[in-house]
């Protein structure tokens, strides 16, 4: 037996349904208090990798170990997890303190360490005030700083999060982006971290796991994914605007050229186009431009002013951010 | 706060106001009225309370009373609390799942004479399938219908097999609407599967216990076909429930005392659905 310094460790894992091969083959090692973040497209098997991780579902073949311990086999409650849901799964018929505490409650644990944890959870997420109240008299916010502070309260090795911030508004969504990574800051615990959002991965991660089709793709940090993408898969799916991936071009099978990496003159440059459609955003300007060599390049510039839809221009790749697959 | 307009006009509610009139208010009112007199088809006289003081000083009368609120009260729980059992057993994925909702449903469609003939014959106390079926296992069955303590009983179990299926239904729809995330939910909090019914199921599927409780209370306290068709309210008065005493009143030709026995099962039936509505709706607002 080997004892392991990480906190998960997934060996050859595989999840079929039946004769759908979902989850083919993941190894994967995270840190004790890594971020770790699974994206990739809708239906890629993100969820079913976290719901194996958790035991909610059984593994079809391979090994799961958390904290240096094999559980493979074990129920989720012994697993040493706690998962937060993109539904909150919050009991509706309990008030928040009830729900915090639901999971000390089955375990019979005394009232008053009960009511202690709870308390101590909801100082953390500022949640005090709202004991009381039944989750629907809550903000979207606060009913999902709730399904955090149920997670809490279990102490766990690992925590796993399931889309959390898809049910919540854009501006909703950044600001809780932010309080997720001061708690985890705060916490220092190991959390995994599922979205098909790739700038909650830039954003939130220590490390990003990118899953395409059952498969990871690459795993790495935010920059080293960014800088350097193993595939054009990776290269598209980073970054925003995504990268212009052109194929059969320029002597390779896949040329990629980032969007913020080509430079736009009206004079003379490597690529003529017509520019086809301008988007200011105030600080940027998307460009869209329809060239006879690379087909539609997108640019991003900095600042308000470009030519207008309709003129001829020109687009140049800046020296060593082209990349080649 | 300003209250939202309807979209309709006033009017749009005259169709129903009159069919509600036509149909219930003025029998409602009509039979408060007669209760008060004493009646044959062509002629009323006006006599105050004595219909009601006749009723609650007839002892049959009041046990009929007494045994409606016990067959309503049977019966309902019953329904709610196995129906519910049932419904997690046939949502639970087991063999056979589909045939054996179909099965358990049959019997509501079944016509409820149809079953009380049959009940009759099954509960015969020595030619009947249950008796013959445990005197082979050594046990001498008693007069299901016919022993003047078990009737009442004999036939609310009667009624618990045609109305289950029903009651069973109504929470396979309950359950189905209970996101499976509260379930997993519980179990990464370790929650037994006992533990899940108690504190996942029970608590989540009230709306369909309302509508169970409610409707199975509203039909024990009226019912009549099946006790008809088994017993007839025999022996003597052993299962007589408001509604046959009413019938057979009626039939005697005590006209005023029927209606007063009507208006009775009219207000017990108020008496213990509306506050019932009123406490269950109150709690639903904190769901
Ligand atoms: N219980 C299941 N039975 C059959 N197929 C499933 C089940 N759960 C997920 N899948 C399939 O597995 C694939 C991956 O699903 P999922 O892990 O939910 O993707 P993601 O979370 O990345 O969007 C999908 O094609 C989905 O249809
Ligand atoms: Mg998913």
């Amino acid at each position: 037996m080997s004892v392991s310094q990480s906190s998960v460790v997934l060996k050859n894992l595989t999840k079929s349904f039946g004769a759908v091969d979902v989850i083919k083959g993941v190894d994967l090692e995270i840190a004790p208090g890594e971020f770790c973040v699974f994206v990739g497209p809708s239906g890629c098997g993100k969820s079913t990798l976290l719901r194996l991780i958790s035991g909610l579902e059984e593994a079809t073949s391979g090994t799961i170990e958390i904290a240096g311990r094999d559980v493979t086999h074990a129920e989720p409650s012994e697993r040493g997890i706690a998962m937060v849901f993109q539904s909150y799964a919050l009991y509706p018929h309990l008030t928040v303190r009830e729900n915090i505490g639901f999971g000390l409650s089955l375990a019979k644990r005394p009232k008053a360490e009960i009511a202690a944890r709870v308390e101590a959870a909801a100082a953390v997420l500022q949640l005090g005030p709202y004991l009381d109240r039944k989750p629907k008299a809550l903000s979207g916010g606060q009913r999902q700083r709730v399904a955090i502070g149920r997670a809490m309260v279990r102490d766990p090795n690992v925590f796993l999060l399931d889309e959390p911030l898809s049910n919540l508004d854009a501006a909703l969504r950044a600001q809780m982006r932010i309080e997720l990574t001061d708690l985890h800051k705060k916490l220092g615990a190991t959390m995994i971290y599922v979205t098909h959002d790739q700038v909650e991965a830039m954003t939130m991660a220590d490390k990003i796991v990118v899953l395409n089709a059952g498969q990871i793709e690459q795993v790495g940090s935010p920059m080293e994914l960014y800088n350097a993408p193993v595939s054009p898969f990776v290269a598209g799916f980073i970054g925003s605007p995504k990268m212009n991936l052109v194929p059969n071009v320029m002597g390779c099978a896949t040329y990629g050229i980032r969007p913020e990496h080509l430079d736009l003159s009206t004079s003379a440059g490597q690529w003529q186009g017509t520019i086809r459609h301008v988007e200011r955003l105030g600080a940027e300007v998307i460009l869209y431009l329809q060239t006879e060599a690379m087909g539609e390049l997108v640019l991003r510039l900095p600042g308000q002013s470009a030519p207008p839809p309709g003129s001829i221009a020109y687009a140049t790749p800046q020296p060593g951010r082209a990349f080649q697959f | 706060m300003t209250r939202r307009r309807s979209p309709y006009p006033y009017w749009f509610v005259l169709p129903a106001a009159v069919v509600f009139t036509v149909l219930f208010l003025v029998p409602t009112l009509a039979s408060l009225w007669f209760s008060l007199t004493r009646w044959d088809l062509f002629t009323a006289s006006f006599i105050g309370l004595d219909n009601y003081r006749q009723f609650f000083k007839e002892p049959f009368l009041v046990q009929g009373l007494v045994n409606t609120v016990i067959y309503a009260a049977l019966t309902s729980v019953s329904k709610s609390v196995l129906g519910l059992l049932l419904a997690v057993l046939l949502t639970s994925g087991i063999l056979w799942q589909s045939f054996l909702r179909a099965v358990i449903f049959f019997p509501v469609l079944v016509s409820t004479i149809g079953v009380g003939i049959t009940f009759t014959a099954l509960m015969h106390p020595t030619r009947g399938a249950i008796n013959i079926g445990l005197a082979a296992i050594g046990i001498h069955g008693p007069a299901w219908l016919s022993n003047p303590e078990l009737a009442l009983y004999s036939v609310a179990f009667i009624d618990l097999w045609k109305g289950i299926g029903l009651a069973t239904l109504i929470y396979i729809a309950g359950l189905a609407a209970i996101s499976p995330d509260y379930y997993e939910a519980a179990r990464i909090d370790g929650a037994t599967r006992v533990q899940q019914f108690w504190r996942v199921t029970v608590p989540l599927v009230r709306p369909a216990t309302v509508t169970v409780v409610t409707l199975s209370l509203i039909g024990g306290l009226r019912s009549f076909d099946i006790i008809w068709a088994t017993t007839r309210g025999g022996p003597g008065f052993a299962s007589d429930v408001l509604a046959s005493v009413i019938y057979k009143q009626y039939q005697a030709g005590f006209y005023g005392l029927a209606t007063a026995g009507n208006v009775i099962l009219f207000a017990l039936i108020a008496l213990i659905i509306l506050p019932l509505t009123w406490w269950f709706n109150k709690r639903e607002i904190d769901l």
